[in-house]
């Protein structure tokens, strides 16, 4: 399947891992965010989702498991917990896309507001099984909605900026086929 | 959506699926391995952030430098008030340079009095601060110093005045701090005045609380918070900051550390101390001194003569 994906698909890999490189570089600037602050959004679960419910050929299993591994290593986390929650999700979101192409927005976005949710349930879940030091319900709840109020943001962006949008029916990519 | 059946993706999509459940186990398999032998992982996390954040560096600088100038022109803006503001200050700290020159003449004296040696081996290699940890959750810095300068784990860490941190996970030219406000982060404490032990433990809030304090009506706010050296990973004495109540009315510790401006923090090499392993043993009396010439230097007497 990859090696007959055409070049603009590559470009959009690309891309991703272009955006998502700028989303760890913006987190690891030594700007500091003090203990106690409120947690930002996690912009680059809402950019996989995002994308991965509109153009799910974009953002191959592979391309996001390394990702955000990659993170996992950079920020600190217990490595391969988050990737292996996050790669579940999306093959979930994946295996939906089709269906989320035919509903609303709204419809949409409670779905993805849901499995990012049972993202950071399974997450602390994991956790608290392997005895791990936990972050505080509250604070990683508030996280949990301000990235659930980003989506749309991060969607509008994909869109507007990349023209990441869900295909039209009957569209067909440069090999001809029906997307 | 009714697909047609000639689109290669129906066919491998069974495959697909068991490559991406291969992909979740390894994963899950990765968060184990961490899970009981994380030095090694850590080990190679290291060397990762190593070979990444450097990288990164020359894009982070102006970034930084360019955010800072905005942080100083918002205080440009109200240099007026900023003016006042110093000029009380310097007022106050007139009073307190007053106080603290004497206190130095004491304390001068009293260290004459007592015959103290302070550490001599204490010295400090001083690194510039890389990056952030980033995520919300993890109170950490990465240093430009690393295994190359002689860091090694545990290491404390200070800015011009107080305890910042201690280093945990060192790369060839990168060491992260662990800062005092982690949740990770647990160090033996003395409150000054009382000499009470406790420890600081971070709890990602900017003012970690005290635990384990025997005698709380011993310790009040205000009181002077140093590390005590227990454990024998960090040096004793170094300054901590201010005690001071919580509104939930825990003991907390106010840190001396600026911990808004991270950007240059001195790692101190601290030497190992010698342990004590065993209980006493009998001290036996020195070995009493031959009498007469040793046996050896009589032989080569002896070879002299024949030759």
């Amino acid at each position: 399947m990859a090696e007959l994906a055409p070049p603009m698909v590559w470009a959009y890999r690309g891309l991703f891992v272009l955006l998502a490189a700028l989303v760890l570089f913006l987190r690891l600037l030594p700007l500091g965010n003090l203990a106690g602050d409120w947690p930002g959004p996690n912009i680059l679960l809402c950019l996989a989702f995002a994308w991965v419910l509109r153009r799910p050929d974009y953002v191959p299993a592979l391309l996001i498991a390394l990702i955000f591994l990659l993170e996992d290593m950079l920020v600190m986390r217990p490595p391969g917990l988050w990737t292996a929650i996050v790669v579940v999700a999306t093959e979930f979101l994946r295996s939906r896309a089709a269906l989320a192409r035919s509903v609303p927005f709204m419809v949409e976005w409670l779905m993805v507001a849901g499995v990012m949710a049972a993202t950071v349930i399974g997450y602390r879940l994991a956790v608290t099984i392997a005895m791990l030091p936990q972050v505080s319900l509250a604070q990683s709840l508030l996280q949990l909605a301000i990235t659930i109020l980003c989506y749309p943001v991060v969607v509008l962006v994909s869109q507007l900026a990349f023209g990441v949008r869900k295909p039209a029916t009957g569209e067909v990519d440069a090999y001809g086929r029906r997307i | 959506m009714a697909r047609d059946r000639s689109s290669p993706e129906d066919f491998t999509r069974p495959v697909r699926r068991i490559l991406v459940g291969l992909l979740v186990l390894v994963l899950l398999a990765l968060f184990l391995l961490w899970r009981i032998d994380s030095p090694r992982v850590e080990r190679f996390r290291a060397a990762l952030v190593d070979r990444v954040v450097p990288s990164f560096s020359w894009a982070m600088l102006p970034i930084t430098k360019a955010a800072a100038m905005i942080d100083d022109f918002q205080s440009y803006a109200r240099i007026y008030e900023q003016n006042q503001e110093l000029r009380r200050e310097l007022q106050q700290m007139k009073a307190w340079r007053e106080a603290a020159l004497q206190l130095e003449q004491k304390n001068a004296r009293l260290l004459d009095l007592n015959q103290v040696r302070l550490d001599p081996r204490l010295t400090h290699v001083t690194g510039v601060v890389l990056a952030d940890s980033g995520s919300p959750f993890r109170q950490s810095v990465l240093l430009n110093v690393g295994a190359r300068d002689g860091i090694r784990d545990g290491w404390a860490t200070m800015d011009g005045i107080g305890l910042v941190g201690r280093i945990s996970g060192v790369g060839q030219t990168t060491s992260r701090v662990i800062l005092l406000t982690d949740s990770n982060s647990r160090i033996p404490v003395t409150v000054q005045p009382s000499g009470q032990k406790a420890l600081l433990s971070g709890d990602n809030t900017s003012a970690p609380p005290l635990e384990f304090l025997e005698k709380q009506d011993l310790v009040r706010p205000g009181d002077r918070v140093v590390s005590s050296g227990d454990g024998g990973v960090f040096p004793a004495g170094l300054l901590v900051g201010q005690v001071a109540q919580g509104v939930d009315g825990r003991l907390r510790v106010r840190l001396a550390a600026d911990y808004e401006r991270l950007e240059f923090l001195r790692v101190l090499r601290s030497h190992e101390s010698e342990r004590i392993g065993e209980p006493g043993a009998l001290i036996p009396p020195p070995a009493a001194p031959m009498i007469g010439p040793e046996p050896a230097e009589a032989l080569t007497e002896d070879s002299a003569a024949d030759g």
